[in-house]
């Protein structure tokens, strides 16, 4: 069979201003690629650290997003290669969210996940009956047809800082069985937990030539035993990974720091002991907390935010991520300010988490902003992002040192970053 | 988030977005000689597409599996109390106009009207 050239591309996005940028290598382009059938041969471009070539040769082109700030790029992209008259495919978790928007612009859109899906949507292609819809929500594949990703896509030079090689993102299970209130994976994976088969997980992972992931997963903390049971397995691998929340359980933090569990993403909700504690015994595990801190819900009056604010300086954070509430669609937050009147922006290319797109019920948009600016500044005050990132940096390096685990940074890359020339200029990104 | 069975008489199932099986809470009653529905999220009972999201569609559903009239009926929508400590899963009630711009789609009902609508 003649084979189908498919130019794959994972549409830029604006980063928010201020902020340190390390553009990890994207995880749904490449597990998507390897769906494809065998005669689908894919060039990839990550427009967030490449120029898109649109003259380069192809049959045809999918994009793949992820976030709501990629779609109109998206449309965009699609409109430049029917100008070449090329079909455009669109599909992967904002393609989802916003599908009714981008069904507009393109000429598919793929809807679900697509293992066990791509023979039939490629063969219609090929034979010139490309549907408008390939429609697999709720009617998930069974999770143990999930494989290893197409890695060998990334250009990896590009995913280097300064010659530091950034995490590889991997996932060891989908769905959630929370609803959480602002979060849209339950609606998109499905309300169950379907966690990966562990002997799927720990040959995944080993292929993968990068000693430091990032587990996407929603939260670990879903089942208990598999949780223990993953810990166990990965563990000989002597990989570094950073991830969602971990169950708060000393058997299990005890496992996961075993297994490398380099930091954790973990939500700081409110000013509480329970918090406090919490991040201790992540760190007493010797486990590093990333907070992540949602500014603009119901319950926060800007001096609870303030207060909150204050209480990141007395938990010991290692790094802390600020958003502001952002109603995307398919979440209850949506559905609560949607009834109650109070969304005045419908611009996805605002909805970045960074800017605030609702009106708040204690305080005025711009007051929010501003608390959310002074969020930033005031955590980083004293020490940058940078400078943090590189604290956690040397502990997982020094880990690596004492299990004969670590790779040197690639003095060829030194001078670069993502691609491009280190600005020395540059001190501190933050200011 | 468990939704407490006193919420709906009846579990009912729906084409949700992209046809996507859902699952509300449903009871019907009557207020000023007019049938009012009132469908109730069940977070994690609901397999697809919210109440709110799924909107005139599923009030159409629902007219259409009970013989109801679109343009005689009193629609509402149900957040129920979860007993979460979060106050984003408090009990509400929204009456729902889905000729009106989504400004003003929704009302949210009085302690009074609750009563009115779900008291047998």
């Amino acid at each position: 069979m003649k084979p189908f050239k498919l130019k794959l591309i994972y549409p830029k996005w604006h980063k928010l201003k201020g902020q340190t940028t390390f553009n990890l290598p994207p995880h749904g382009p490449v597990a998507f690629a390897a769906t494809l059938p065998e005669w689908v041969e894919v060039s990839f471009t990550d427009e967030n650290v490449e120029a898109i070539n649109f003259d380069e040769e192809c049959d045809g082109v999918a994009l793949s997003m992820m976030l709501s700030t990629q779609v109109k790029r998206g449309w965009e992209i699609a409109e430049e290669y029917h100008k070449r008259g090329k079909l455009v495919m669109a599909g992967g978790i904002s393609t989802m969210l916003h599908a009714e928007d981008t069904v507009k612009h393109v000429d598919c859109v793929f809807l679900g996940e697509s293992e066990g899906r791509m023979e039939e949507v490629m063969q219609d292609w090929v034979n010139g009956k490309l549907r408008k819809f390939y429609n697999y929500m709720g009617n998930m594949p069974p999770i143990e047809s999930v494989g290893p990703c197409r890695r060998d896509l990334y250009k990896r030079e590009l995913y280097n800082h300064k010659g530091v090689q950034m995490v590889d993102l991997f996932h060891a299970s989908r769905g959630c069985r929370f609803s959480c209130y602002p979060c849209a994976v339950s609606y998109l994976g499905g309300r169950k937990f379907r966690p990966r088969p562990i002997d799927k997980v720990v040959e995944d992972m080993a292929g993968i030539d990068n000693n430091r992931l990032f587990i996407v997963d929603n939260s670990l903390a879903q089942n208990k035993e598999w949780e223990k049971e993953l810990f166990t397995a990965i563990a000989p691998l002597k990989k570094k990974w950073i991830s969602h929340t971990i169950e708060d359980d000393p058997e299990v933090l005890d496992l996961a720091a075993k297994a490398g569990a380099w930091y954790v993403y973990q939500a700081v909700y409110d000013t509480s002991d329970y918090i406090k504690e919490r991040v201790k015994r992540y760190h007493d595990y010797g486990i590093g907390v990333e907070g992540t801190i949602l500014l603009g819900l119901d319950n926060q009056t800007e001096d609870d935010i303030k207060r909150l604010i204050d209480f990141l300086g007395e938990i010991d954070l290692d790094l802390a991520e600020f958003t502001v509430m952002t109603p995307f669609p398919h979440t209850k937050g949506y559905d609560d300010l949607l009834r109650q009147g109070r969304i005045f922006d419908f611009d996805w290319n605002h909805y970045n988490a960074g800017q605030v797109v609702f009106q708040p019920k204690h305080m005025s948009p711009e007051r929010l902003q501003e608390l959310y600016d002074y969020a930033w500044k005031s955590f980083y005050a004293n020490e940058s992002q940078e400078q943090k990132m590189f604290r956690l940096f040397c502990n997982v390096a020094l880990r690596e040192m004492e299990e004969g685990t670590y790779r040197p940074r690639d003095r060829r890359l030194a001078n670069k970053s993502f691609g491009r020339d280190v600005d020395r200029s540059v001190r501190n990104v933050n200011l | 988030m468990k939704v407490s069975p006193d919420y709906y008489d009846e579990i009912f199932e729906f084409k949700g977005e992209w046809d996507m099986p859902s699952a509300c809470g449903l009871k019907i009653r009557t207020l000023g000689g007019k049938p009012c529905i009132i469908v109730t999220e069940l977070y994690q009972d609901n397999p697809g597409t919210s109440v709110t999201y799924a909107g005139r569609s599923l009030a159409e559903q629902i007219c259409e599996a009970k013989g109801l009239d679109m343009a005689d009926i009193v629609y509402v929508e149900c957040n129920p109390n979860t007993n979460s400590k979060l106050s984003f899963y408090d009990e509400e009630y929204f009456e729902v106009d889905f000729d009106a711009d989504p400004q003003h789609r929704y009302r949210q009902l009085g302690r009074e009207e609750v009563m009115k609508i779900t008291t047998k």
